[in-house]
């Protein structure tokens, strides 16, 4: 394990692997059949919350 | 309160205390008069007394309620108190070491009690005694309501609980005595860290398993946001604290990194425990008790999603903001700042997601200073989340760096964001846990909202001053070329400062002993109200609920 | 126009959003997205500092705290100084005109843990060692403002009158070799009778010390008493130290011409 190698990974895989993170949270996020789901979880914890379901 | 468990837990307790106690009797006999030595000693009285609590009520007739028809909120309900307990500590001993450092003879002629050992138990009061509590306790809150179902154990949210308060007793005895690793907000020696990482592993046990049950197709957000800080904290905690004790008869460590690596390690593990102990975690708070308490959903929860991982990923790279200048390498400088100025875009989504929810919910602000804690909150973090990218800025950083700024911006942190978060977050769930109609007295709400909001701004306001007037001072040269003024000269220039800054602490404790009054007064004298209580749940979730694990 | 061009992969990103709403319906799924998202930040950052070569100059002078020295040092972390003095000296002129030379990766190469500290609330000492006399020092530990007059500092009186607990020694300097420090069997052996010895000149024991680490070492008696070895001893031998470690910043960083 040489300084150039590990320096090497950290500055090209490291980039790559940011990019490709954040891509894929920003198409997450934002596919269009998932918004009515999200609607939900956003509403969810203001329903009734007196007691766990059974 | 032990007749909720049923009589196996008990005994459970009951060994567990008994082990406990044990490892105590060892850690005493092996330490003797070594600091290790009286903290076997306080292990020894602390599991003894849970022991005899426990051993109190082992006859007791078991539980004939049906356990599964409730929430579990008696560990929330102590942790709530205890997180008060240590504000009041924390922030009292805050107070006095600001105090010294006005006038420097305001203590006790006794080693304890100088500026060096108080200092760390300021900080591991406030973050670890107040922080962590609560945001232990309003966990078992939160992943309870959003699962829709109950804690999964009886026994082991009171071990991560007391446990951890173990480890802050530990922690705060400690720094007295002068155990200590040196390492910011990771001081405690290596029995008390080996003593958390087996805390909190129970404790991310018990998350997951209560995920595992839930009747929710979805995962909340902010569990998410409390899972990444379980997760994180152990990963640095464990990093962070690898060390070699010198004897296993005595308190003192050497830590397994040197010189420029463990500065990385150390601030790597420090600004972490910012990004994941004082922000994922009550980020978490923020998601739930602020739409909760606005009876309005999230802005949008897609922004959430986003910035979520924007946080979980940008913070771990940030950490060398903090050693700009210094002997480590420039590109890791250079990435920490990019990265740290990266970071503004998902905190500032966060903030404005949370103040975006209240559009529309403006009066409530105006008449609930419950939820007025809240907004404050996040206004508060957005900005320090500002103040933050700036200050990692390499140019800023020379000038801002070793000076009081740092302490401001920390504290506009602390205090306007974790605390005032916090507070608004224990306001509101207080009532509901007590089964009580109102909190004791809204005044005294308002009354602390007043004093938080002004100590904090006086606060921050002195040591902005103080820190860029020192920064500058350090950097003034005369026409000849030589520096202007000596390092007293700047710490004279200090003191105007260093009272105003104790002024506005005492400001803010006052309003945190007025909280804890409150909610002592709000259990023992506001009227009742028990919640109508409905099942199944009235969720609108269409999915099939995930199956339970149990 | 942009849905045209996305439109051959959208099943592609529809099967990855997807897939993310499943992950995070099963926790343990979540879990692992965490620590994949976090640990490759630390990981990247870190690393390579174990690597690179360049990180920690070349300085065959160094040489390492004598056991009363790495005493003091204990001294200096139990009463907390690290809080308010930091002892790294940035690359900045104001700094290395108030201080002395920058600090170099070398000169904290055996300090476990560091001590650069965050915050002066008093001056940096990365270089105080020999800036003052030890009586000047013992003065200022046992009172501050006696010596200066607008000092914070705490008292540390009670250094003076706690003998020095060396029994403890041989062990913390076999743990200082265990993460690292190139302490020999000899020096750990004899820890503690070279701690006492360097604190009371022309005794066997400082000749001893001397024997073991080197010639140039500070043999005196540094808190002024004759009578035994305090921690005031222990903390003052500590700050002579600082920054006599190795000459390298000095020789490579020549002082700027007034």
């Amino acid at each position: 394990m040489t300084h150039e190698l590990t320096s090497a990974i950290a500055k090209s895989f490291g980039l790559f692997y940011l990019l490709a993170l954040s891509i894929g949270i920003t198409v997450y996020a934002f596919w269009p059949s998932l918004g009515k789901r999200f609607d939900k979880a956003a509403n969810s914890i203001l329903d009734d919350e007196d007691g766990p379901c059974r | 309160m032990m007749q909720r468990l049923t009589g196996a837990e008990r005994q459970l307790a009951l060994i567990i205390s008994v082990l406990t106690l044990l490892s105590g009797l060892a850690m005493a006999a092996a330490g003797r008069a070594d600091p290790l030595g009286i903290h076997g000693w306080i292990v020894v009285l602390f599991a003894g007394a849970v022991f005899l609590l426990t051993l109190g009520s082992i006859y007791d007739p078991e539980p004939r309620e049906d356990r599964a028809v409730s929430y579990y909120d008696d560990p929330t309900k102590v942790g709530l108190i205890l997180a008060l307990g240590w504000a009041v500590v924390g922030m009292g001993m805050g107070v006095w070491v600001a105090a010294q450092l006005a006038w420097p003879d305001l203590r006790f002629d006794a080693a304890w009690s100088s500026f060096g050992r108080i200092r760390p138990v300021h900080t591991s009061g406030v973050i670890f005694g107040f922080g962590g509590n609560a945001l232990i306790a309003t966990s078992f809150h939160v992943m309870q309501r959003t699962s829709r179902a109950r804690l999964a154990g009886h026994v082991s949210p009171w071990f991560v609980l007391l446990g951890f308060n173990l480890f802050c007793i530990i922690a705060a005895s400690g720094y007295l005595m002068g155990v200590t690793q040196s390492k910011e907000y990771a001081e405690p020696e290596w029995y008390a860290d080996i003593w958390l990482v087996i805390v909190w592993v129970v404790y991310f046990v018990l998350y997951i398993r209560t995920l595992a049950r839930r009747n929710e197709p979805h995962i909340y957000v902010a569990n998410w946001y409390y899972l990444a800080f379980i997760l994180v904290v152990a990963v640095l905690h464990i990093v962070n604290n690898l060390a070699v004790p010198a004897s296993l008869t005595g308190a003192k460590s050497y830590s397994a990194f040197s010189g420029v690596q463990d500065a990385m390690t150390q601030w790597w593990y420090g600004h972490n425990a910012v990004a994941f102990f004082l922000t994922a975690g009550f980020l978490g708070m923020l998601y739930y008790f602020l739409p909760k308490r606005a009876e309005r959903p999230i802005y949008s929860y897609r922004l959430s999603i986003l910035s979520f991982w924007g946080i979980t990923f940008f913070y771990i790279w940030a950490g060398s903001h903090h050693l700009h200048y210094t002997a480590l390498p420039q590109w890791v400088q250079t990435l920490g700042m990019t990265f740290s100025v990266m970071l503004l875009v998902p905190s500032w989504a966060s903030a404005g997601n949370a103040l975006m929810t209240l559009n529309g919910a403006w009066h409530k602000v105006r008449d609930d200073a419950t939820l007025r804690f809240m907004m404050v909150a996040a206004v508060f973090y957005g900005l320090s989340t500002f103040e933050g990218s700036f200050m990692a800025v390499r140019a800023v950083n020379s000038l801002s760096h070793y000076t009081d700024w740092t302490v401001g911006h920390v504290h506009a942190g602390a205090m306007g964001w974790v605390a005032l978060i916090s507070f608004g977050s224990i306001y509101a769930v207080v009532p509901l846990l007590w089964q009580r109609e109102t909190m004791y007295s809204w005044k005294l709400v308002e009354w602390h909202f007043w004093l938080a909001l002004s100590g904090t701004v006086i606060y921050v306001f002195a040591m902005w001053n103080s820190g860029i007037t020192q920064g500058l001072m350090w950097r003034t040269y005369t026409e000849s070329g030589t520096l202007a003024y000596s390092f007293t000269d700047t710490l004279v220039a200090m003191h105007p400062y260093y009272v105003a800054r104790a002024v506005g602490g005492a400001l803010f404790l006052t309003g945190a002993v007025l909280a804890l009054f409150n909610v002592v007064m709000t259990i023992r004298h506001a009227p009742e109200k028990r919640p109508e209580r409905d099942y199944p749940t009235s969720s609108e979730a269409t999915e099939p609920a995930v199956p339970a694990a149990e | 126009m942009l849905r045209k061009l996305v439109s051959p992969f959208a099943r592609l990103f529809e099967f990855q959003a997807r897939t993310h709403y499943r992950a995070e319906r099963h926790s343990m799924a979540l879990t692992i997205g965490i620590i994949l998202a976090a640990g490759v930040g630390g990981f990247v950052e870190i690393a390579p500092l174990f690597t690179i070569d360049e990180t920690v100059e070349e300085a065959p002078d160094m040489r390492l705290y004598t056991p009363l020295e790495q005493a003091g040092r204990d001294i200096y972390i139990r009463e907390g100084c690290y809080a308010c003095h930091s002892q790294m000296i940035r690359t900045l002129q104001d700094e290395v005109d108030r201080y002395g030379p920058y600090s170099l990766a070398v000169e904290s190469k055996y300090d476990h843990p560091m001590l650069w500290g965050s915050k002066r609330t008093g001056p940096d000492l990365a270089r105080v060692g020999e800036k003052y006399s030890d009586d000047w020092q013992v003065q200022h530990l046992i009172d501050p403002r006696a010596v200066v007059p607008e000092s914070v500092m705490p008292q540390y009186a009670f250094l003076l009158n706690a003998e020095l607990d060396t029994e403890n020694l041989p062990d913390r300097l076999a743990a200082l070799r265990a993460v690292g420090v190139p302490y020999t069997d000899e020096q750990i052996e004899n820890a503690s009778a070279d701690a006492r010895g360097q604190a009371m000149p022309e005794t066997d024991g400082a000749d001893g010390l001397v024997e073991r680490f080197g010639d140039e070492t500070n043999v005196r008696f540094f808190d002024g008493r004759r009578d035994r070895v305090t921690e005031m001893d222990a903390l003052v031998a500590y700050l002579q130290i600082l920054g006599g470690l190795t000459d390298l910043p000095a020789e490579t960083q020549p002082a700027r011409e007034e």
